[in-house]
């Protein structure tokens, strides 16, 4: 029986990959390094911030053995500089950019774009580095920003500085990007695109559904149209060559 | 050939078309086909059938002196003219699912016998316009589901449509969900 799996990350499994994401905790008492699958931890010694997977420093909270530093861009300051980007309305059709892309560290044959070559191992958005610790861009949303912030706002509210501010501007982010999303709905179209730079994974997992139902449909209304102008384009190019494509020839000497 | 196993491709396909029989078919006369009365099927009677068995007749072409197919099949009439200037003058307050319950699936196997560069133009122009809407209703879910004045339109969906609203709807809940579960963690 077939199961009707949605193709791509429902909104509960994006919430689960983001605890994946490194954030700056400050121990309360100490710990050894610990041999996790996706590698070693540093060992906690108090009072030194250190480098900790989110779920970590989420159970680690809980037992009160350590406070979560929010990261540069989860504060007042910051939240409110990118909401005034995202409301300004010369950058209506923008979303504000994601975190700068770490410098390439292997050469590729494309010059300028080492991201394209296929033997290079030059990591992206999600996997950025710094996404979420002490280091992070300040005036950039990271891919995970809302469940980041989410998830550090529920469990971690005494480490912020004025968390109500931050709640509201968090919530304002999402109402004004969530509508430029779906702003963006009016112009899909068969074969037509939307500059999406800049989007988070909760909010792409909340349009995809949606998004890639309209395009299908789309696609599937214009398939007949899409055949004959392809065939209408063979023949134009079989026709070009005229009778005399070599081709034909070859043939015609075999026999 | 729409895919074997897809129950959206088998309902698709079960849906009518007119087709006129160019042949004397007596064998058929008591048949659901024929609604099971007696009247023989001459030629020039025009049936509805089911696409499959419509397009198959209007496509093959029997070997011998005379080589005409053996039906030839009409647009239905939910892609007839007045459901086409009724879509291009208001594309949503169309109830799609009175005319065909798989609407844009028919359109879609229509526009694959007959090249109606018009009719595509207009199936994708209304498919735009309502896909829309249906963004529109899935957000605001309370006064979707209590009907309200947009309960006309929600019953005149049909069920390509259905699935969109069921996958926005979806979308926007299961982050909800998902805040809600992790503000009690």
């Amino acid at each position: 029986m077939a199961l009707p799996l949605p193709p791509g990350l429902t909104p509960s499994e994006v919430g689960f990959l983001c605890e994946m994401e490194h954030v700056t905790v400050i121990p309360r008492q100490t710990l050894d390094g610990l041999e996790l699958l996706g590698g070693p931890t540093g060992a906690l010694k108090p009072p030194f911030p250190t480098p900790l997977p989110l779920w970590l420093a989420l159970l680690l909270k809980k037992q009160r053995r350590a406070n979560i530093t929010p990261p540069p861009w989860l504060s007042v300051d910051a939240l409110t500089q990118i909401l005034d980007f995202e409301t300004d309305e010369r950058t209506a059709e923008l979303f504000s950019p994601s975190p700068n892309l770490p410098p390439a560290t292997t050469t590729a044959p494309l010059e300028g774009d080492p991201y394209l070559a296929h033997d290079s191992l030059e990591l992206s958005a999600p996997f950025l580095k710094d996404a979420a610790t002490a280091r992070a861009q300040a005036d950039a949303l990271p891919y995970h920003w809302l469940e980041i912030g989410h998830l550090l706002i529920t469990h971690a509210p005494d480490d912020f500085e004025d968390l109500d501010a931050v709640r509201k501007l968090l919530r304002d982010l999402r109402e004004v990007r969530m509508s430029k999303l779906r702003k963006g709905f009016e112009v899909l179209d068969a074969g037509g695109g939307v500059k999406m730079n800049g989007v988070g994974g909760m909010e792409i997992a909340e349009v995809r559904g949606f998004v890639g139902g309209v395009v299908d449909g789309l696609r599937k209304l214009n398939r007949s149209r899409e055949e004959s102008r392809k065939e209408r384009e063979t023949e134009e190019r079989e026709n070009g060559f005229g009778s005399s494509s070599y081709r034909d020839d070859e043939d015609e000497d075999m026999l | 050939m729409a895919p074997y196993y897809s129950p959206t491709a088998i309902l698709t396909d079960a849906q009518k078309a007119p087709t006129t029989f160019s042949l004397a078919v007596p064998a058929l006369s008591h048949s659901p086909l024929n609604n099971n009365s007696g009247t023989p099927i001459t030629p020039a009677t025009t049936l509805d059938l089911p696409l499959w068995l419509a397009e198959m007749l209007a496509v093959s072409r029997p070997s011998g002196p005379a080589s005409a197919p053996l039906a030839t099949l009409d647009m239905p009439s939910a892609l007839g003219p007045k459901v086409m200037n009724a879509l291009t003058a208001d594309s949503t307050s169309v109830e799609l699912r009175q005319q065909a319950q798989w609407f844009y699936g028919l359109g879609e196997r229509m526009l694959e016998l007959f090249e109606d560069e018009e009719m595509g133009a207009v199936l994708l122009n209304t498919f735009k316009k309502r896909a829309l809407e249906i963004a529109d209703k899935a957000q605001n879910t309370r006064t979707a589901q209590q009907g309200g004045d947009s309960g006309d339109f929600m019953s005149g969906l049909d069920e390509t449509e259905r699935q969109l609203f069921r996958a926005a709807h979806d979308g926007t809940h299961t982050v909800k969900r998902w805040f809600e579960a992790t503000s009690r963690g």
